[in-house]
């Protein structure tokens, strides 16, 4: 039994592994036609993303948000609901978070956490909408909560170009107000942005662990993801997994967009989270990780570290910076082959012995 | 076939099997479930290729690859599970592959329908070509089935289970047709495990056990004693079954009535009861409301009007769990569409239904050690096989995975159980052992409603017999009145004299 | 508004209509082979990037076209290598290559122009328009149908010949039994598999049409992820007209509104709020079309 174990264990680690090499090797072969020595930009790309301190403060940071959409997804998907949403639901509720910071009479500890809550609910009912489409009237849940996604953009953007407008700012930026510095999360320095939101992100996405392995509700969901009418059958209530599970998706994708918010802009600006692609980029990493939080915690640091080490790239030797989503998507389609598997199949067809199931 | 050979992995299926048919005779291939029968006649149609072996056909090497090369060489199959597409017509599905051709591209349906019905007077078997193969009974679709195989141009017809799915009155019809078919010049491959059709058609019988060939003989010269002996490797013996004091009433049924798309009901006006010690056995045909039966039984199902009471509590319309809480199991009639996670563990496979109860599981959280010995103990209990607690429970065999279920339902030590299907698909111990641990609840005075489709299972265990036809209650009967004439009569739609 | 304003108003909605149309159809024709296709974005994407680089190289209209269209069908091959060769599921080969292929064209973009956001001028042509000079009678028709081009009418064209396809040939007969039964298609000697990888690569060509009059229509530009979810909206329709090639016209064409709506609404309405009714519109539509079906299906048992 402990053989069996370790077997899987390997199997579960070698088969990430191996896809992270061969998406890098796709990285490198795209480098190789632009002219850039991939040898060269990968050193920049990592000693400027994990290997100074600076950056790896800066990797830290930006994996925050991306860990915890990543978790968001990862409540929906293993339960079978599809949710495409995360980027909308972030910014619900990123923007009444900080509606609540700059309008209401909150400041200090309390203050954030009644933010956060407010910004984390908003997002969970702004998941909701579709879910109870979906359950009432067969309204396809990757449909509405993609579709939403750009209609929430259109709209939150709206709010810090009229409304909500920082009149300080210079004509170009759309951005609100800062909010204020008691609600903020502490900062160790101000030569980077490393603040104490990364840990409360860390602490929620083990705690998300524990919720899956360990609890009914975990329990009840992943079965509800793996087969319906088992879950059915066993006495498992679909409708009340259904809305659990995408209120618990939309809530933690609003605590997502918080921690960016109170931790790092301190504002809401102008499509914060369209553009940055946190909610795309830590969809990724889970599904890399296969829906297990504590994995998704290892690779949305290691993907926020191609991002910022994209970014240097960019910036000093002009490989565009996308060179890091390109690689990130190769790696989840690599994985979602499950490499080990199909050489594993291969090998045991040449050896004569077909189709022997492995592991 | 020569030689043939072929592994899954570790499990040999086809052992060095050779077999030879000659033209214009009926060959029975019989062997339980898992002997390698099924293999051996894929790898003849092409569907699993062979890892060693050749087949040759009028003397000439062929190498079999797919389905259409094994068309091409005049073999044809009719499935156990039809390969019909019911949205099509009759016509549409007998010429598929084949289709008459108008101007290169265009399906010819006119032609089409015009070569069936020459084909249904060639071989007097008769279909409309224009009908819906969804609004056909099923031994209307093994009929198109066949037809297909003779459209292709069969000269070799392998018959796979082909009277698993028939009543006993149809299964006559199709008997006949197969040996009008052997008078039409077809040479016939004919696989089953009921040893009576044998008896009844077969030329040659070829007995497999386990992956190997064991004996071929000619018909007249063997008998079903002797067949079922080499089948099974040892004499079975069969299970009395003593009379038992029955209990108070567990289940009964009032006036259920379960409306259907169609306009028709799908269950209409059912009454049924079972006491305790007592196995009630529905007999039918698949697809006659047994299936919504169980549903609107376990609460997965709304229905319009009637009751359901299961152990004095009424749980007409309630939630699953409010069933399960009231005293009913269930053994899915689909082990795999209902009755496991495929790619969850098999701990949490065995706990479902379980994990609620106290020493699993507190304030919503569980205690893993317990639910980790829990699983353990009842597959050890129930016999199944596996290599750890955590592998996924694809990895089992079928007749593992069903012995999981039905130790998992068990284990529930609910007053009432329903079986439905419980040994559906799995090989003969398993069903034995499955069978013993069913008449073992109802020796411990619980009530257990049996509903299979298998007649031989019903007549085992069963104390009364239900027949269920079109989703009403075509009759009733004591373990002692009951024939299998009769139940075949009512499970057919008609109705018995007198 | 007057009559004209009304004509100019169809004639964007034609234009809007023609990419939704021809992913729609790319979606219906996977989904009839049991094949649910969510890279439809990545398609049309990956075709309007690459007609516009071949013109900005070649100012040649069949040239764009051609590129553009075989861009769309090899994103829609390697969709099918993986999600059917290799059983990946659908959601997750749709998801990553619909973001490759976001990221695989900006990546692009600054290598070949040099600067993110819009590539556009340079002489590049668009795509040749016809104009019915026989309408020319009624103003009103004429500027309904003024400066189409040529793949504009096409998408109505195709839709018509799918229909025929699947209701009168072999291979369309057997592409719909593929969607009915693997297993069956397979045993009976018709290659499943083949069909799917098939069906999804001529989702591609289809999606490569609208992709191109996507960035070639109406101002020939490419902007960073221009197709702004038109291939979930494409997803919408088709399911909306239950995968038939025919009421898939009406869909496309609901959806075409709203997407002209959007742009025409804006001298009265904030863009902000414009912008947003297309996608909010798809949600609504479907959630309606869901109410209609579980109506439909809740009548016939009221009867019994």
């Amino acid at each position: 039994m402990d053989d069996f174990r370790r077997k899987k264990l390997i199997d579960d680690v070698a088969s990430p592994m191996i896809a992270i090499l061969a998406g890098l090797l796709v990285g490198a072969i795209v480098m190789l036609l632009t002219g850039t020595n991939p040898l060269f930009a990968y050193k920049e790309m990592f000693t400027k993303s994990f290997f100074r301190p600076y950056y790896l403060a800066e990797t830290l940071v930006r994996s925050a948000p991306i860990m915890l959409s990543g978790v968001a997804a990862a409540v929906a998907w293993r339960a079978g609901y599809i949710n495409l949403g995360m980027q909308g639901q972030m910014a619900v509720g990123g923007l009444v978070a900080t509606v609540m910071a700059i309008y209401l009479p909150v400041h200090s500890w309390w203050g954030t956490v009644l933010c956060f809550a407010g910004g984390m609910g908003a997002a969970a009912l702004t998941a909701l909408i579709p879910t109870y489409l979906d359950y009432k009237f067969k309204a396809s849940l990757i449909i509405t909560t993609l579709m939403l996604n750009y209609a929430i953009n259109h709209i939150t953007n709206y709010f810090v170009a009229y409304p909500m407008r920082d009149p300080a700012g210079d004509g170009m930026a759309q951005q609100s107000v800062q909010i204020a510095r008691s609600l903020r999360f502490y900062r160790f320095s101000n030569k980077n942005a490393m603040n104490t939101s990364v840990f409360v992100a860390i602490i929620v996405v083990v705690l998300l662990y524990f919720v899956f392995t360990k609890t009914k509700f975990g329990y009840e969901s992943k079965i509800t993801g793996l087969n319906k009418n088992f879950a059915q059958y066993g006495g498992i209530r679909s409708m009340r997994t259904m809305f659990q599970t995408m209120a618990l998706s939309g809530a933690l994708s609003g605590f997502a967009a918080c921690i960016e918010i109170f931790g790092v802009r301190y504002r809401y600006v102008n499509s914060m989270f369209s553009s940055t692609g946190y909610a795309w980029t830590g969809l990724m990493a889970m599904l890399i990780a296969g829906y297990n939080p504590l994995l998704t915690l290892v690779y949305s640091i290691f993907l926020a570290g191609l991002n910022i080490g994209g970014t240097a790239l960019q910036r000093n030797v002009g490989v565009p910076m996308q060179i890091a989503d390109i690689i990130q998507c190769c790696i989840t389609l690599f994985v979602s082959v499950k490499i080990l598997h199909e050489y594993k199949r291969m090998k045991a067809f040449s050896k004569g012995t077909a189709r022997g199931r492995t592991s | 076939m020569k030689h043939i050979t072929k592994a899954y992995g570790p499990l040999v299926a086809n052992d060095d099997i050779s077999l030879t048919l000659n033209k214009g005779e009926i060959l029975a291939v019989v062997g339980e479930n898992g002997a390698g029968k099924s293999t051996l006649m894929k790898i003849l149609y092409g569907l699993e290729s062979a890892d060693s072996g050749e087949i040759l056909i009028n003397g000439e090497v062929r190498r079999i690859r797919s389905p259409y090369d094994a068309i091409a060489c005049g073999i044809g199959m009719v499935q156990q599970h039809f390969m019909l597409f019911p949205p099509f017509t009759a016509a549409e599905n007998i010429v598929y592959g084949h289709e008459p051709k108008s101007r290169t591209v265009f399906f010819n349906r006119r032609e089409a329908v015009k070569s069936v019905k020459a084909l249904c007077t060639q071989y007097g078997m008769y279909i409309d070509p224009d009908v819906k193969v969804a609004d056909c009974p099923v031994g209307l679709q093994q009929r198109i089935e066949i037809l297909k195989v003779l459209y292709q141009g069969a000269d070799i017809i392998i018959f796979d289970e082909p009277s698993a799915v028939l009543t006993p009155q149809e299964v006559t019809e199709l008997l006949k047709t197969i040996k009008d078919l052997k008078r039409a010049g077809k040479s016939i491959i004919l696989i089953t495990h009921k040893l009576s059709e044998v008896m009844a058609v077969a030329d040659r019988v070829m007995v497999m056990r386990l992956g190997n060939l064991i004996k071929v003989m000619q018909r007249e010269e063997t008998s079903i004693e002797e067949m079922s002996f080499l089948m099974v490797g040892h004499t079975l013996k069969t299970r009395e079954i003593q009379k038992i004091q029955q209990g108070r009433q567990i289940l009964s049924v009032e006036h259920l009535t379960l409306a259907g798309t169609a306009g028709k009901p799908v269950i209409d006006d059912v009454n049924i009861n079972v006491r305790g010690g007592e196995i009630v056995g529905i007999a039918g045909v698949s697809g006659n409301g047994q299936s919504e039966l169980i549903q609107c039984l376990t609460g997965i199902r709304k229905f319009q009007s009637g009751r359901i009471i299961i152990n004095g509590t009424d749980v007409s319309n309630c939630p699953v769990q409010e069933n399960r809480d009231s005293g009913c199991a269930c053994i899915p009639e689909d082990r795999y569409f209902w009755g496991n996670a495929a790619e969850a563990t098999l701990v949490e496979n065995s706990i479902m239904s379980h994990y609620k109860k106290t020493h699993l599981m507190k304030h919503g959280i569980f205690n893993k050690k317990n639910t980790c010995t829990f699983a353990n103990d009842i597959m050890a209990e129930f016999d199944v096989r596996y290599t750890s607690d955590r592998q996924a429970i694809q990895e089992l065999s079928g007749g593992n995975v069903q012995k999981l279920i039905v130790a998992r339902e068990i284990m529930q030590h609910s007053p009432f159980l329903i079986a439905a299907e419980p040994t559906r698909g799995i090989d003969i111990g398993a069903i034995d052992f499955i069978h013993g641990k069913l008449l073992e609840k109802r020796e411990q005075g619980d009530a257990i409603l049996l509903i299979s489709s298998e007649l031989t299972e019903i007549f085992a265990l069963s104390d009364r017999i239900y027949v269920m036809y079109e989703g009403r209650i075509a009759g009733e009967f004591t373990r002692e009145e009951a024939t299998i004439d009769k139940v075949g009569l009512l499970m057919m739609g008609g109705a018995l004299d007198g | 508004m007057n009559n004209l304003y009304l004509a100019a108003v169809i004639n964007t909605t034609f234009r809007y209509t023609t990419p939704v149309l021809f992913a729609a159809l790319g979606s219906l024709f996977c989904t009839k082979a049991a094949v649910f296709n969510v890279a439809l974005e990545g398609q049309l994407l990956a075709a309007s990037f690459v007609a516009i680089v071949a013109n900005y190289y070649t100012n040649n209209v069949l040239i764009s076209l051609l590129a553009g269209v075989a861009a769309g069908a090899f994103v829609a091959w390697i969709v099918a290598i993986f999600q059917i060769k290799w059983k990946v599921r659908d959601m997750v080969v749709g998801t990553a290559m619909n973001l490759l292929v976001q990221s695989v064209t900006a990546f692009l973009m600054q290598i070949i122009y040099g600067s993110r956001g819009t590539v556009q001028g340079f002489g590049m042509v668009a795509l040749t328009k016809i104009n019915l000079s026989f309408l020319k009678f009624s103003p009103f028709l004429y500027r309904m149908f003024e400066d189409l081009s040529t793949i504009d009418y096409l998408g109505y064209i195709v839709a018509v010949l799918i229909f025929i396809y699947f209701k009168k040939t072999v291979s369309g007969f057997h592409h719909l039994s593929v969607g009915i039964s693997g297993t069956a298609a397979d045993s009976l000697g018709v290659k499943s598999q083949r069909i799917q990888i098939r069906a999804v690569v001529i989702s591609g060509i289809l999606c490569g049409f609208g992709g191109v009059v996507h960035a070639m229509g109406n101002v020939t530009v490419f902007a960073e992820n221009m197709t702004s979810g038109r291939g979930f909206i494409a997803m919408g329709a088709a399911s909306m007209a239950q995968s038939h090639p025919l009421v898939a016209i009406g869909s496309s064409l609901f959806f075409g509104t709203m997407l002209s709506l959007s742009k025409t609404l804006q001298g009265y309405i904030n863009s902000y709020f414009t912008e947003a009714i297309p996608y909010l519109c798809t949600v609504l539509a479907i959630t309606v079309y869901g109410v209609i079906v579980t109506m439909q299906k809740r009548k016939p048992a009221m009867k019994a």
